[in-house]
């Protein structure tokens, strides 16, 4: 995770700032939020979980994540998903990095003739799209989701790459 | 109405990416490369505005301009170049040319410029456009100013990135504990500071500037003590330069701002603003700023506009900054720029901005005594700065030249950012920024 960190730093600075830019946090909550991100990123155990949208809508329930969502359809015009409904598998042709998918909170679903759709928790965050979208050569269409949703998709890929490890 | 524009260029690159600029505009464009070919179309054709460039192998620019002059007197006439020495530039001047344009081009001043000088040679009384402009630009500082409900002074505010960037300052205003001002080498960080503290209208806010000689532990603490006078509540410190900050003047940075360590026992509250010049996230990739403070100054950061975001400010700024040193030196303030001058100053790229723009008016007072201060006096006063130092000499020539390889690289990659910074190995948005 170590090698995500100054992605993990941009992304959460940048998301933010973004947050606190277009109304849906205050300045002093993203201060308290930032402190908290600052002390997981120094301990090397919450680093792979140290996330500013999770300290605000989890630890100080300050961000309403249903209103981010809601924001993120209305102002960018993406649409939502729910990975829990979504039969998850290997994409061929990418080396999923799990390390990534965690540090960013995002995760390249399905492949359609060489577009990936991709959810993501951070797509509000310009680094983290910059990021996918170079990795996956510019062909993506974006969903936005959940945190929860984001994390039991992320387990599951993990089970998915530990048995095809196996195979 | 549609209006007619002729294009003349050798160079067969530029001379398309102009067609196509001035056919954008809806402008009617006749694009020639021979001069000869030019002066027959300007005798046969009725032609509104011509844009030519000046080095030429069959004919200099000046040579054209008087061949165009001999036939329609009144056509005005814009110079496209990518650099011009002094002698020529007063000869364009003497030739009434109506603008001249160095590259890297800005294309909404040569457009803005263009509209502006076809307006004027159709107009029958040449001073009337002038009131209409100036109510006009009165007005539209009056409404940035009225919005705010304060006067802002660093920047007029007459262009849409400037006016944006005072208007997120003021909604910023009431900033928790820190505050970070963005901007690139040569930003006015002190003037802008000076304008936060005119949102406040009380004497309950104080302001200190701390500057990286002055940032030490016993001076912020001492001039926290004196700003503690009775009714002042809370103290805002202004630290400058901090990408030019020790380590330990970082870290007390920090400190000061989470009112911890030896500010814990100040009895007053303390807010600040950090003020940088330059890429934040660049000087974190280079180790100028850690880990924390590049956090830290993420809460709520403002990005300072470039001069050359904001031409419609230059020249107002320009005759702001001459009306404040004419009044130090204690000089009848009216003097004024022409328009050439004016022309050039607002499209000039201002690498090093406020600051060089405050240079150069500095040297225009010292090196012109004219009432009216024309092209070459700038020119000349903004030379001098340039040449002022070896490296700010090889700096602006290594600026220009890198510019003139991404602006051919550009052109030879169908003019994709993308493509660019691919063939060069770099982001595309540094070759967005490099080619504005």
């Amino acid at each position: 995770m170590q090698q995500h960190r100054a992605l993990i730093l941009r992304s959460n600075r940048f998301l933010g700032s973004s947050l606190v830019n277009q109304g849906l946090l205050s300045d002093s909550d993203l201060e308290v939020a930032n402190e908290k991100f600052m002390e997981a990123i120094q301990s090397p155990e919450r680093l792979k979980n140290a996330s500013v949208l999770s300290i605000l809508s989890h630890d100080l329930g300050q961000l309403d994540e249903a209103r981010l969502l809601e924001h993120l359809v209305d102002e960018y015009s993406i649409g939502l998903i729910d990975l829990n409904y979504v039969e998850l598998r290997l994409l061929p042709n990418t080396e999923l990095d799990l390390s990534l998918c965690l540090a960013t909170s995002t995760l390249p679903f399905d492949e359609v003739d060489g577009t990936y759709l991709v959810a993501s928790c951070y797509y509000m965050s310009a680094p983290v799209v910059k990021h996918w979208e170079d990795l996956l050569g510019g062909k993506v269409i974006w969903y936005g989701t959940s945190i929860i949703s984001m994390s039991r998709a992320l387990e599951r890929m993990q089970d998915l790459t530990t048995a095809s490890e196996e195979e | 109405m549609r209006h007619s524009v002729l294009i003349l260029d050798d160079d067969t690159d530029f001379n398309n990416l102009l067609t196509d600029i001035f056919e954008q505009a809806d402008y009617i464009v006749t694009s020639l490369e021979d001069p000869f070919k030019a002066i027959e179309a300007i005798a046969d054709t009725e032609i509104d505005l011509v844009v030519t460039d000046h080095k030429m192998p069959e004919m200099s620019g000046v040579e054209f301009i008087a061949q165009v002059k001999k036939r329609q007197p009144k056509v005005p006439v814009i110079m496209v170049s990518g650099f011009l020495e002094n002698d020529t530039i007063r000869d364009l001047i003497n030739r009434g040319i109506g603008g001249v344009f160095l590259k890297p081009l800005n294309i909404f001043s040569l457009l803005e410029r263009t509209a502006e000088l076809i307006e004027e040679s159709k107009r029958v009384d040449p001073d009337s456009q002038d009131s209409v402009e100036h109510s006009e630009e009165e007005e539209l500082n009056e409404n940035i100013s009225a919005e705010l409900g304060v006067p802002f002074h660093s920047f007029p505010c007459k262009s849409k990135a400037s006016a944006h960037f005072a208007e997120k300052l003021y909604n910023l205003r009431n900033f928790n504990s820190n505050l970070s001002l963005i901007g690139e080498p040569g930003t006015h960080f002190s003037e802008i500071c000076e304008d936060i503290r005119t949102f406040y209208a009380n004497e309950k806010e104080q302001f200190i500037y701390l500057g990286i000689v002055s940032f030490n532990a016993d001076q912020v603490l001492s001039m926290l003590v004196e700003a503690e006078q009775p009714g002042v509540e809370r103290v805002t410190c202004v630290l400058l330069d901090v990408e030019l900050m020790t380590n330990e003047q970082k870290a007390l940075a920090i400190a000061l701002s989470k009112s911890e360590g030896v500010f814990e026992s100040v009895g007053v509250s303390v807010r600040t603003i950090f003020c940088v010049s330059g890429d934040l996230d660049v000087l974190y990739d280079l180790d100028q700023i850690d880990e924390d403070l590049y956090i830290l100054m993420g809460t709520a950061e403002v990005i300072v506009p470039p001069l050359r975001e904001c031409r419609s400010d230059i020249t107002v700024m320009a005759q702001q900054l001459l009306a404040k040193l004419m009044n130090e030196k204690g000089l009848s303030s009216d003097r004024r720029f022409d328009a050439a001058a004016r022309d050039f100053l607002s499209q000039y790229h201002w690498d090093q901005n406020f600051a060089q723009l405050k240079e150069t008016v500095r040297r225009v007072l010292e090196l012109s005594s004219e009432h009216v201060i024309s092209l070459v006096a700038v020119s000349s006063a903004l030379q001098s700065t340039i040449a002022a130092t070896p490296r700010a000499r090889v700096e602006a020539h290594l600026s220009s030249a890198r510019n003139d390889y991404l602006r051919a690289t550009a052109i030879l990659l169908d003019s994709e950012n993308s493509k660019v910074a691919s063939f060069y190995g770099t982001e595309e948005r540094l070759i967005e920024s490099a080619l504005k």
